[in-house]
């Protein structure tokens, strides 16, 4: 599978060089360090977000299944005590489940009615964590949620960013492994005309099921990661924000690819973090506003394909002098 | 729980009121839809963006709030164009999702832009009959929700007799309905999608000023919430059917008010999206829709 000569690995493989080296670059400190826990817990999101993409559906409720996957690891992990990186992957569990019955309602939906049913189901959930659930959930309050580890160990923060970084890495292989296989290709066949999908055989329920269980149990995933790392969650997790963050990481770095989400995050939170630290608050807002609107009329594939674009334009420059 | 008839049309009344709002904001939404086949998903914006310059009218001339509308929206009908021409202009035709992305984008820069202008707090216009409260058939209501309901029916008439009876307005309707054949039949398509997006963002405009007016407060970002339950009641009514618009807000409005009656307050979001998945599931091209997409 690795194989040097090949740019792209090559690519991937100091991607992941760079990101194990660069606490020690910048020096570890907390600032450094929570920004980068966050950049590759919003990575594992805006992937899995992505993930849904592949079959052609969208959602713009996914704070759905990161809140929940908050929820339900730190319930699970008050209620028995084990360490949040177990019940990280059982918590992910409930937001899996609700993905699957979202999905089985929004099987026959496409486009915008799906965007409209997912966004309404993350307004739903948040009103049942703050009147029906509130004795679980501590309504508005919220609650206190165990960290993922101690902050009594030494360079805690540092074996956090690397824990997180190894499920990171899991997380887009595993994405990598299903893209490839007879899945991956049934994705594809759904996604690029559903009725000729059918007549080879490819049952395009089943695959849309299995898509936005995986999406929501992942996207569940990094909740619980993020809310482990905070050590505390309230039903703002819910919020429109959350849900349009992945959105726009991952068109920005382009959509339908792996390397696209991950490059859209890194670019928009050292955008949104470097202006932070400029001082600058709402304009932030209307500078990624800006540049969002730019890339999907002139970068329609992304981030991603901003090289190739270069050379074709210094080719086509050569050429005219 | 048992709610007296009292009590009941007590609450249809505030919710003919809210629908009144959700009404103009669905019917801009479902004109746009109509003619471009595209869903502007910062129409919300809009809605906020006609309170605020409503609000800021009146805190310089103290004007009648409601003398305001002939200010704001055509102030409000130049932006939807502007934003026609530069945003959704380009991505026409383009992938099948990219006018949401692109709204989300509008979303943000629309918002902040007003939060740096006019800062993010809550704001409220008082309206000059605030205190007055009328009896219609044995029913006590503000006044301004009779002024509101009253303004509403005759923008919604005005829009009718443009549709029906002008060259332009046929000329939109044509265009919605076969675009092709309206350019073949010498119908300049992409004029009538500026026309079409800038009545739409008149009559969220319209809605910003009735919502301040009314009495409600508003900030910078209040204003996705009723621009996305104005999608559901489009989707509910039916893509591109103005009178699936029109009953679609009406239930929305009664039934958020009813909810609030009978579940509480934290439900007034909510029961929207309830009801349209309920409908969703059972009929997923909306009441009114059509039975292709």
């Amino acid at each position: 599978m690795i194989d040097l000569k090949n740019r792209r690995n090559l690519m991937q493989l100091a991607a992941l060089a760079a990101a194990a080296v660069i606490p020690f670059l910048l020096g570890a400190n907390l600032y450094i360090l929570t920004v980068l826990i966050l950049m590759l817990v919003f990575i594992i999101y805006s992937s899995a977000w992505n993930f849904l993409t592949y079959t052609g559906q969208g959602s713009l409720g996914h704070a759905a299944f990161f809140g929940l996957g908050g929820y339900g690891s730190t319930l699970i992990a008050v209620a028995t005590g084990l360490s949040p990186y177990i019940t990280i992957f059982i918590g992910a569990g409930l937001p899996a489940l609700v993905g699957l019955f979202i999905g089985a309602i929004c099987v026959r939906l496409k486009e915008w009615f799906l965007a409209m049913v997912t966004f309404g189901f993350a307004i739903i959930i948040q009103t049942l964590m703050v009147s029906q659930f509130s004795a679980w959930s501590g309504g508005w309050d919220g609650i206190a949620s165990p960290r993922l580890l101690s902050s009594s160990i030494p360079n805690y923060l540092l074996i956090e960013y690397y824990s997180i970084l190894a499920i990171t890495v899991l997380v887009i292989v595993l994405f990598a492994i299903i893209l490839r296989s007879r899945i991956g290709l049934a994705f594809a066949a759904i996604r690029e005309n559903e009725l000729e999908a059918r007549a080879a055989g490819i049952n395009p329920v089943k695959y849309r099921l299995f898509a936005f269980m995986t999406s929501a149990y992942f996207a569940g995933v990094a909740g619980a990661l993020e809310i482990h790392h905070m050590g505390y969650i309230t039903p703002e997790i819910f919020g429109v924000d959350i849900s349009f963050w992945p959105v726009i990481y991952s068109i920005s770095g382009g959509l339908g690819t792996l390397a696209g989400p991950v490059i859209g995050t890194v670019v928009i939170t050292l955008l949104w973090d470097g202006l932070q630290s400029l001082g600058i608050s709402y304009a932030r807002y209307i500078v990624i506003g800006i540049l969002l609107v730019l890339i999907i009329i002139f970068l329609p594939k992304g981030l991603i394909s901003l090289p190739g674009r270069i050379r074709e334009w210094m080719e086509t420059r050569a050429k005219k002098s | 729980m048992v709610v007296s008839p009292d009590i009941a049309l007590q609450v249809v009344i505030w919710g003919l009121y809210a629908g009144c709002i959700y009404i103009l904001l669905a019917t801009g939404l479902n004109l746009i839809f109509g003619v471009m086949k595209i869903v502007n998903f910062a129409h919300g914006e809009v809605l906020m963006l006609g309170a605020f310059v409503t609000f800021t009218f009146f805190t310089i001339s103290g004007f009648n709030p409601y003398v305001l509308l002939a200010a704001s929206v055509p102030i409000l009908i130049v932006l939807g164009v502007m934003i026609e021409r530069l945003c959704f202009r380009p991505i026409l035709g383009t992938g099948k999702l990219n006018e949401i992305f692109i709204s989300l984008g509008l979303i943000y820069i629309i918002q902040n832009a007003a939060a740096i202008i006019w800062t993010d707090e809550w704001r409220i216009i008082h309206s000059p009959y605030e205190s007055i409260t009328i009896s219609v058939f044995g029913v006590n209501m503000p006044l301004d929700y009779l002024i509101i309901i009253i303004t509403t029916i005759a923008i919604l008439v005005a829009l009718y007799l443009f549709l029906r009876k002008t060259t332009h307005g046929r000329a939109m309707r044509a265009t919605s309905q076969n675009r092709k054949g309206a350019m073949l039949m010498g119908i300049n398509v992409e004029r009538m999608d500026m026309i079409s997006f800038g009545i739409g963002a008149g009559l969220a405009g319209a809605a910003g000023t009735l919502w301040a007016v009314s009495g409600q407060v508003f900030n910078p970002y209040m204003g996705s919430l009723p621009a996305i339950k104005a999608f559901a009641i489009v989707i509910i009514g039916g893509l591109g059917s103005i009178p699936g618009a029109i009953i679609g807000g009406l239930i929305y409005g009664i039934a958020e008010n009813f909810a609030i009656f009978t579940l509480g307050g934290a439900w007034k979001d909510a029961i929207s999206f309830l009801i349209l998945i309920l409908v969703l599931i059972v009929r997923p091209t909306g009441i009114f829709g059509e039975s292709s997409e």
